[in-house]
């Protein structure tokens, strides 16, 4: 089924059943976010750290001793560990952020050895819920890679293009993004673009659609693209949008927030498990739609 | 303080016509746009460009040049030379892009500032949001593919005399950045510290570089957490000036309107003699006559500052 808009991601996650969150202390939202995953009927929270702390903080928030778990854990550096143990072992489903500082949360869940990194490229897509559109578009990589290269550009789309087959987009139409629709050798976004383009005529993408390089105005409005000469399946249909770098992405994503007023919720991929970060930017109202998608991505969903 | 487009258009029927120059004029978009700026009185065009190309489209779109001056030539640079050399000799008021690369007429430009006060080439992209108590922008959308130190310096001080020309006496200027929790410090970040400093020390004139480096820093700073129901767009401390990190991202950002029904763009260079509209190939005529709205009082004001 495909899911067109955040209050279907939440129902379908739900008719999944409730999967265990795992929630390695306390910090920013992630309580609220646990509580409205739990009134969703999409958590059974677990809690690991302090237990005083831990029942206090599900008192806080409405949580029921029955719908949850606490588990003891007195040394606060190894809360996350504990974390890593209980998703490896198959006893806990989904990570969220918790106590820990965002950089040093996705380091640790990021490292190729020690943590849940399962893909070469990590990247985050940011999904739009966007007001009068009957669909779900989603922009990357918003948050993870600073200035991707175009073999983590490659794993970036593989990443998005795998969160569109859970979305039940099977041939997304992706817009990899530049300065301008022609390419230019002065601007290695319009090459990395071209060459993403090719490799998906040769169906290195599978079903995915890629056009490249386009320019926003051109991805977005099909008269705009015409107007330019540009024909493409792709413009004015795009479900996923390819940001050449961070700077692009991460500000783009926050001008749809606070300007367009876009609903906007964050996945993290390229993890052996959904992994819920806990950025400032996403809005209250968004963190039950993370939570759902999360349990959308939970393996053998 | 011209506050909004709205604003800026009713000025603009009080300040014309001023003679507006445009090169290459066979964009059907641009030629009704230039029609509806004659019917509105705010230029009086000129046209350079092939002849035969603007008496098809006359045809075409059924519009009478025939009482219009014209010039005609096919060589596009030396259409974009005549062109701002117009502009920069005081022949006509505004210069306007019709179906013509940019990269002659920003050559032209930069020919032409050599001259004399030698300021640089960069787009000014305006941006009027519903809601929002005044005008911002977005630079350099255009001509600076990875702008350093020394070329945002420049970037900024023509987006100031922009806003000083619309009445803003000290515009707010953010250097925007990808810098966030995590990945460390990027370039652009370390730029605009170094810009900041710089402004602290008065170099950059009469503007205040402000800490927000992201729309969530401007919205909410100190941002911890929000609710979409607290925006309110017209309790913002929003900048009058928003510094992009490289091209590829100004032009991403600003031709958001495109998807953004309570935006509307507009978008000039600011040369010293006058400015040059630079509508996007996809602008429709709607946009292309608020640009040149803005150019007649832009001009107007430069000329009135000078006299």
């Amino acid at each position: 089924m495909k899911i067109t808009n955040f209050r279907e991601a939440i129902k379908e996650a739900a008719k999944l059943g409730r999967r265990r969150f795992v929630l390695p202390g306390s910090g920013g939202c992630c309580m609220e976010t646990l509580s409205s995953a739990v009134r969703e009927g999409l958590a059974f929270p677990i809690w690991i750290g302090d237990a005083g702390e831990g029942k206090k903080q599900f008192e806080r928030c409405g949580i029921a001793a029955s719908e949850g778990e606490i588990l003891e854990e007195k040394n606060a550096e190894n809360v996350l560990d504990r974390a890593f143990e209980l998703l490896r072992s198959r006893k806990a489903d989904i990570l969220m952020q918790g106590a820990a500082p965002h950089e040093a949360f996705v380091n640790r869940v990021l490292d190729r050895e020690k943590g849940l990194r399962n893909g070469k490229t990590a990247s985050f897509v940011s999904v739009f819920d966007p007001e009068k559109v009957p669909k779900l578009t989603m922009l990357t990589d918003t948050y993870i890679n600073n200035f991707p290269t175009l073999e983590e550009k490659i794993g970036i789309v593989e990443n998005a293009i795998r969160l569109a087959g859970v979305l039940g987009i099977d041939a997304p139409k992706i817009a990899a993004l530049s300065a301008i629709e022609q390419v230019n050798p002065a601007i290695p976004s319009t090459l990395d673009a071209a060459i993403l383009a090719k490799m998906s005529e040769r169906k290195q993408f599978g079903a995915a659609v890629i056009e490249g390089p386009l320019d926003i105005d051109c991805a977005v409005s099909a008269g705009a693209a015409m107007r330019k000469g540009v024909q493409s399946p792709v413009t004015g249909r795009a479900d996923i949008y390819l940001t050449p770098n961070v700077e692009s992405g991460y500000l783009t994503a926050q001008l749809n927030v606070f300007i367009a007023g876009m609903p906007m919720a964050g996945v993290l991929m390229g993890t052996s498990h959904p992994v819920i970060l806990d950025l400032p930017w996403v809005s209250i109202e968004s963190k039950p739609v993370e939570a759902a998608l999360a349990v959308l991505l939970c393996p053998g969903k | 303080m011209l506050r909004s487009f709205a604003e800026i258009d009713k000025t603009a029927v009080e300040k014309g016509p001023k003679r507006l120059v445009v090169l290459a004029p066979e964009d059907e978009e641009f030629i009704e746009a230039v029609k509806e700026s004659m019917v509105r009185r705010y230029i009086e065009p000129v046209l350079i460009g092939s002849r035969r190309k603007m008496e098809q489209l006359s045809e075409k779109l059924e519009i009478d040049i025939s009482r219009v001056e014209k010039i005609y030539e096919t060589d596009r640079q030396a259409i974009a030379d005549k062109g701002i050399n117009m502009l920069f000799s005081g022949e006509v008021d505004i210069a306007g892009k019709g179906q013509i690369p940019t990269a002659y007429i920003y050559r032209a430009i930069i020919r032409e500032e050599a001259r004399g006060r030698k300021r640089n080439v960069s787009v000014i992209s305006l941006w009027d949001i519903e809601g929002l108590s005044g005008l911002t922008s977005f630079t350099d959308t255009g001509v600076n593919i990875n702008p350093d130190l020394q070329a945002k310096k420049q970037i900024i001080s023509n987006a100031v005399y922009l806003f000083h020309v619309l009445g803003y006496s000290r515009p707010r200027v953010s250097i925007l950045s990808g810098r966030r929790e995590i990945g460390g410090s990027i370039p652009s970040y370390e730029i605009g510290r170094k810009l900041r400093e710089a402004c602290a020390a008065g170099e950059l004139g009469a503007c205040e570089v402000v800490d927000a480096a992201s729309f969530g820093d401007i919205f909410i700073p100190g941002l911890k957490k929000f609710s979409r129901n607290e925006i309110d767009m017209g309790k913002v401390d929003f900048p009058e000036i928003m510094v992009v990190p490289d091209l590829t991202t100004g032009n991403i950002l600003v031709k958001l309107d495109f998807a953004i029904p309570r935006v509307r763009r507009r978008s000039l260079v600011m040369t010293s003699r006058g400015p040059v509209i630079i509508p996007s190939r996809s602008d429709f005529r709607e946009s292309i006559t608020g640009e040149i709205a803005t150019g007649v009082v832009v001009a107007d004001r430069i000329k009135e500052a000078a006299s």
